[in-house]
Parts: structure tokens; C-alpha cells; sequence
């Protein structure tokens, strides 16, 4: 810590640079010791998955071991957990493409246009996740196996779009009011139809609300594992429900449920990623435009 | 460029009993490369007026002609108009010049070249060369109206709308901004449709002021004959600042019985004035002289009631001394004359700057008098 000359007098308080340098470290200290709490479940996830099967859980635990990829060449070699992590990469990418298909343009007509009872439009699409999932998957059951959706991918799919359309359709509503409308209107004066009003302006206007939407519906069905349990028996079977696996009736696969949720938790972290630059603005929800 | 003539132009929201009237029966016509301004309080029509011309709504009786066309059916990209909004409405994930060329773009076949060249051109033409790669939001206020006036002008357009366009800028910068729009408009000499609530920039800008209130078309006149010349008691309020005043009452034997005064009609008055049984006198603040001593006719004393310097001049709002209300009057008066509040002083209305309005309908019925030469000016503007 640097401290400069304090004349004497004034060595009772701290000069001006002083103070500052305190309040800095305090702040880093504090964010150090809050990204240990939060960081050391994942590190436990990691080590646990880099040792051999039998050590993963051994008390005390082993701090220091020789990491081994074993449990990520035994997963890979797992056609069952390919198929699976195939799967769900299909299923809901499809899903989140869709949802989006669908729930921005709704959201931007209920944003934009005088639909009758709009209000309560909105609290009939909110009220689709109002029951506990767990009072509903019996119900998708029946409809499923009646419509011959049951174990497939494009039945899995509707369903991640069911979870994740009231929240598209909610977020992006409020993101739209927020744009003011006199940008389409600047648009269609300028020579544009309505919708190159729409396509050129508003959409690249919308970006950030659209990604954060994406992304957050991405984890909702990513991480999905009631209704693929139930829904689900061989073909369309989900990751969720392949890492779910290794917790059997008798013991806990700890070092290869570790590797498969280590696994699973990679597609999040490349996304993130990639749409982190829109974040940020995305999710201070609507109130993005200020000119 | 176009004229536009707006014919029996009505615009109503919602329907059936519920149904609001913005616009009520407007017809107007508007030369090629005249520069008219709508003014009118909130609610008075005047955006949704300009926003038919637009095409942004549609009327729901009357027809809008550009030109010789009837547009009833065209949309705003085929109208040929370009628009400036109060908030400006600059694209925000495109630069400047992608702004500016937008509408070039999708309205025109011109190669990029050539788009570039326009763009430029206007982009110095506002002083806004060096900002052309920028994006709005890294722009301060003046400089995105710079964009957004500039984005109109690339255009080459026959018709500018402007609504509000100055109403986000602090005072200094509009004062600077209006008379850049004035200098614009006519070195372009394209017909520009202004809209405005502030009637400091309706007088000062507009070839022409249509006023409007609750959708009706008060005057359409020039901004000298608005003031000198208003059509009805709202366009006497509401032109001019501060505001003309007004003194309501009886006319009895020739007399106005006012609040607090009397006031002896002359004979023209008196014979316009015959139908009405109550008449509202109007007389603007700086036409009102204020004097120590009584010694002249249409004399009352009155009571200063607040003092507001404004260094040349002072605005002093006083009440007759003989009132029952509580409504005050103002009076201009020279900013080195000592005026204390609570003072008694003696007030003269000039007979010939004095308007008379209909007590109900509102309407003038008889208006102050101007020398020749003023008569001139007022009516050769016209």
C-alpha cells in the first residue's frame, strides 16, 4: 500500500490517496472472497471430475491428486450420453429458434397494435407456466402419447417452447414498448414498407433484448428434466435425464455425474460468449432507447 | 416540391359515441415552398393534422392532395415527404451516415456513389461532416437534431414535416436552431408543414400560422395578422406573450361594465357591439399606460400586484382597485419606471388598441386600429 509524506498535523487522518487505495482494496477483497463462494462449487465439479473413479468422493478429500481424463474418455466412448448430449443440442437450439420465431413477433403486435382485451391476452399466455410443472407433465403425457409426440425430438421440442414462450413473449413486450414508435415511422416516411420497417430498425433495435431472451430460454430448456423424464424413453431422451442416470437406486456415479454435468455446462459458456456484448444492455429489460 | 390542399379533412379515434374528434373539418391550402407552422395547445389536432399529411393516419372523412394527387390511399413512402420528429427518431444501431442514406436507399435507385455524394453534401451543409461515422447515442441533443434535419434534407423531398423538432433543446440552442431551419427552408424553398405549441416559434418562423383549438381551425393568417388582426378571442390569448388581456361584462348604455372599471365604448364599437349582451374587451399588455396621476379619460386606479423585471421592460400584473374577483391584469411597462408592489397607480386603456370579442361565441367583433402604415404591413404580408 503506498502511503505518502503526511505532514505532521494532519497525521491523525488519512490523505485523500490513502482513502482511496483502502476503499479499492476493501472493494477487491470483498469481490474476491464472493467469487470464492460462488466459484468453489464449480471447482469441486472440475477436480471431482478429473479423479479416478473411487476417489471422487473419498472424505477428507483428496486436495492434491493426479487429474486423469478417464471419465471424460469414458463418456465420450458412451454412445448413450453422445446420443443424449446430441440430442439436446438439436432439441433445444430448435426450440430456442422457434420460440423466438414465434414470441417476437407476438410480442411486437401486442406491443405495437390495438388487439381487444390485450390484457388479458397476456395473462392467458403468463398463465401457461402458473401450474407447477409437476401438475401438468401427467396431462402432456396423455396429449403426447395421443398425438404420437411421446419419445420424440420434435414433441421435446414443442415442449421447450411451451416453457419458454410466456417469458419471450412478456420480456419482449415490455422491450418493445420501450422503442419509441416514431423509429418505424421514421422508416416508412423514409421509404421503407412496414415491415423493412421492422426487419431494418426495429429487430437490430430489439438485438439485445432478443439474445438475452435467447439465452435465458436456452438454460430453461437445457436444463429441463422433469417433463424429459416422463416424456422421454429412448429416442429423444435429454442429457438431464442421461446425467440423471448415474444416481442410481444403490450408489452415485460421483466422478462420471461429474464429468457429464462438467460436460453440460460447456454449450452455456460457449453461448454466454458469444452474445455477451448485447447482454449487458439486454437485460435492464426495455429501457434500452434513450435519444 | 408541392402544394398541399387539405380538403374537409376530419379524424376521428375510436367510434360511435366514445369516438374522439382530433381534427374537425379542416380545408386548407398550402403554396408550393411556403412555410406554414400549426400552432395550437396540447390536444388542439395540429400532429394529427400533420401526421395525415404524412400518412402515418388516415383521415376518416376528406381528402389530402400533394399536388395534384389525391394521397387518401398512399402510404407516407409514397408520398414523397420527409419528417422530423420531436425525438428526433434517429435509427440507433446505424451510424450517422447510414442515418442519412437510409432513406436513399429504399426510396431511390441511386447508386452508392451518389448516395455518398448527397450524404455528404447535406451532412456539411448542417455542420455535421466529422460525425459521420458516429453512432446517436454518442451524439449530444443539438447534434442529433442536426442529424435528423439533415437525414429530411438528403432527401430532396417535396414536402418537409417538422413536429416539435425544437422542443428537446435548451433555450439557447433552439433560439440558434430556429433561425438555422429559417435559413434552410429558404434557401431550399421546399413547402414545410412546422408544428409547434410555442408561439414565440410559430410568429417567428412561419410564413403563415393555421391555429388551431380542439381539433378546429381558429385562423390561417399571417403570423402579423394573427396578432393584430385575430379571427376570435382564442387566437387573441393565445398569440402574443404574455397573453392579451381580457375584461368581461355587460355593455350598458354604451358602457362596459366591467370587474373593477368602466370602460365607454366609442360609436363603431357600440354599433358592432349592439347584438351582444356581454362583450370581453382584449387589449394586448404593452398597449396598457400606467400613470401617476389621473388626468386623463378611461382612467381606473389599480393595484400593483406582482413586479416582474426583465431589464428593458417590466411586466407588472396589477388589479383594479375597485374589483371583486381576484383576477389580475398585465402591463408592460418601461423597466427604469420605479413600480413597488402594493402601489396604487392609474391605469388608461387606449381606445384604439382595444378588441372586442363576442361574451359566448368568442368571436371579434371588432378589432383595434392600426395607423396606414402599419395597415400596410400587416395586410402586404398577406
Amino acid at each position: 500500500m503506498a502511503t505518502s509524506d503526511v505532514e505532521p498535523g494532519s497525521s491523525q487522518r488519512l490523505d485523500k490517496d490513502t482513502q482511496e487505495t483502502l476503499v479499492t482494496v476493501a472493494r477487491h477483497a470483498v469481490l474476491l472472497g464472493w467469487s470464492v463462494v460462488v466459484l468453489f462449487p464449480l471447482y469441486w465439479l472440475a477436480s471431482m471430475s478429473l479423479k479416478p473413479p473411487g476417489q471422487a468422493n473419498s472424505l477428507p478429500p483428496d486436495w492434491v491428486f493426479l487429474p486423469t481424463v478417464y471419465n471424460y474418455i469414458q463418456l465420450a466412448q458412451n454412445g448413450e450420453f453422445v446420443a443424449a448430449f446430441a440430442n439436446s443440442v438439436v432439441m433445444v437450439g430448435a426450440s430456442v429458434v422457434l420460440v423466438l420465431l414465434i414470441g417476437v413477433p407476438a410480442a411486437y403486435v401486442l406491443s405495437r397494435y390495438d388487439i381487444p382485451m390485450e390484457r388479458d391476452v397476456l395473462v392467458w399466455i403468463l398463465s401457461s407456466r402458473m401450474l407447477p410443472p409437476i401438475a401438468v407433465v401427467i396431462p402432456f403425457f396423455v396429449i403426447f402419447q395421443q398425438l404420437n409426440l411421446f419419445d420424440t425430438r420434435i414433441g421435446m421440442v414443442l415442449m421447450y417452447v411451451s416453457i419458454n414462450l410466456s417469458l419471450v413473449v412478456w420480456v419482449m413486450k415490455a422491450f418493445f414498448d420501450g422503442i419509441p414508435e416514431t423509429l418505424e415511422e421514421a422508416a416508412r416516411v423514409d421509404g421503407a414498407t412496414q415491415f423493412q420497417g421492422f426487419m431494418k430498425v426495429v429487430l437490430p433495435a430489439a438485438k439485445p433484448g432478443i439474445f438475452s431472451v435467447a439465452i435465458i430460454s436456452f438454460i430453461f430448456a437445457w436444463i429441463e428434466l422433469l417433463f424429459g423424464l416422463v416424456l422421454t424413453s429412448f429416442n429423444a431422451v435429454p442429457v438431464t435425464l442421461f446425467v440423471y442416470s448415474f444416481i442410481g437406486s444403490r450408489s452415485i456415479e460421483w466422478s462420471m455425474l461429474a464429468a457429464a454435468s462438467t460436460a453440460m455446462i460447456v454449450p452455456v459458456v460457449v453461448f454466454l460468449i458469444a452474445v455477451n456484448k448485447y447482454l449487458a444492455a439486454g437485460l435492464s429489460f426495455g429501457v434500452v432507447i434513450k435519444e | 416540391m408541392a402544394d398541399i390542399t387539405l380538403d374537409d379533412v376530419t379524424k376521428r379515434f375510436g367510434e360511435g359515441g366514445n369516438a374522439v374528434v382530433a381534427v374537425d373539418d379542416v380545408s386548407l391550402d398550402i403554396g408550393d415552398g411556403e412555410f406554414v407552422v400549426f400552432v395550437g395547445p396540447s390536444g388542439s389536432g395540429k400532429s394529427t393534422l400533420m401526421r395525415m399529411v404524412a400518412g402515418l393516419e388516415t383521415q376518416s372523412e376528406g381528402d389530402v392532395y400533394i399536388g395534384d394527387t389525391v394521397v387518401n390511399q398512399l402510404g407516407p413512402r409514397a408520398r414523397d415527404i420527409a419528417m422530423v420528429f420531436q425525438n428526433y427518431a434517429l435509427y440507433p444501431n446505424m451510424t450517422v451516415e447510414e442515418n442519412m442514406s437510409f432513406g436513399l436507399k429504399m426510396s431511390t435507385e441511386l447508386s452508392k456513389a451518389e448516395i455518398e455524394e448527397q450524404v455528404t453534401s447535406a451532412a456539411e451543409m448542417m455542420g455535421i461532416g466529422d460525425l459521420l461515422d458516429n453512432k446517436p447515442g454518442e451524439l449530444s441533443g443539438g447534434q442529433q437534431q442536426r442529424v435528423a434535419l439533415g437525414r429530411a434534407i438528403v432527401r430532396d423531398p417535396n414536402v418537409f414535416l417538422m413536429d416539435e423538432p425544437l422542443s428537446n433543446l435548451d433555450a439557447k440552442l433552439r433560439t440558434t436552431m430556429r433561425t438555422e431551419i429559417n435559413r434552410l427552408q429558404n434557401d431550399l424553398d421546399v413547402t414545410t408543414l412546422y408544428v409547434t405549441h410555442d408561439q414565440t416559434e410559430a410568429m417567428t418562423m412561419g410564413d403563415r400560422l393555421v391555429v388551431l383549438d380542439h381539433g378546429e381551425l381558429q385562423q390561417v393568417g399571417t403570423p402579423l395578422e394573427c396578432f393584430y388582426r385575430p379571427a376570435n378571442r382564442f387566437v387573441a390569448g393565445f398569440i402574443g406573450s404574455p397573453s392579451m388581456n381580457f375584461f368581461e361584462g355587460p355593455v350598458e348604455d354604451g358602457t362596459l361594465r366591467a370587474d373593477g372599471f368602466d370602460f365607454d365604448l366609442t360609436e363603431r364599437m357600440q354599433s358592432s357591439s349592439e347584438e351582444c349582451d356581454e362583450v370581453v374587451l382584449g387589449i394586448r399588455p404593452e398597449d396598457i399606460t400606467l400613470h401617476e396621476r389621473a388626468n386623463v379619460d378611461y382612467e381606473f386606479e389599480a393595484v400593483v400586484d406582482v413586479v416582474e423585471p426583465m431589464g428593458s421592460i417590466s411586466y407588472v400584473y396589477l388589479r383594479p382597485r375597485r374589483q371583486e374577483g381576484d383576477q389580475t391584469f398585465v402591463v408592460e411597462a418601461d423597466g427604469k419606471q420605479p413600480i413597488t408592489e402594493g402601489e396604487h397607480i392609474n391605469v388608461k386603456i387606449p381606445e384604439e388598441d382595444v378588441h372586442l370579442f363576442d361574451a359566448i361565441s368568442g368571436e371579434t367583433i371588432h378589432q383595434r386600429t392600426l395607423d396606414s402604415e402599419a395597415e400596410v404591413t400587416v395586410s402586404e404580408q398577406t
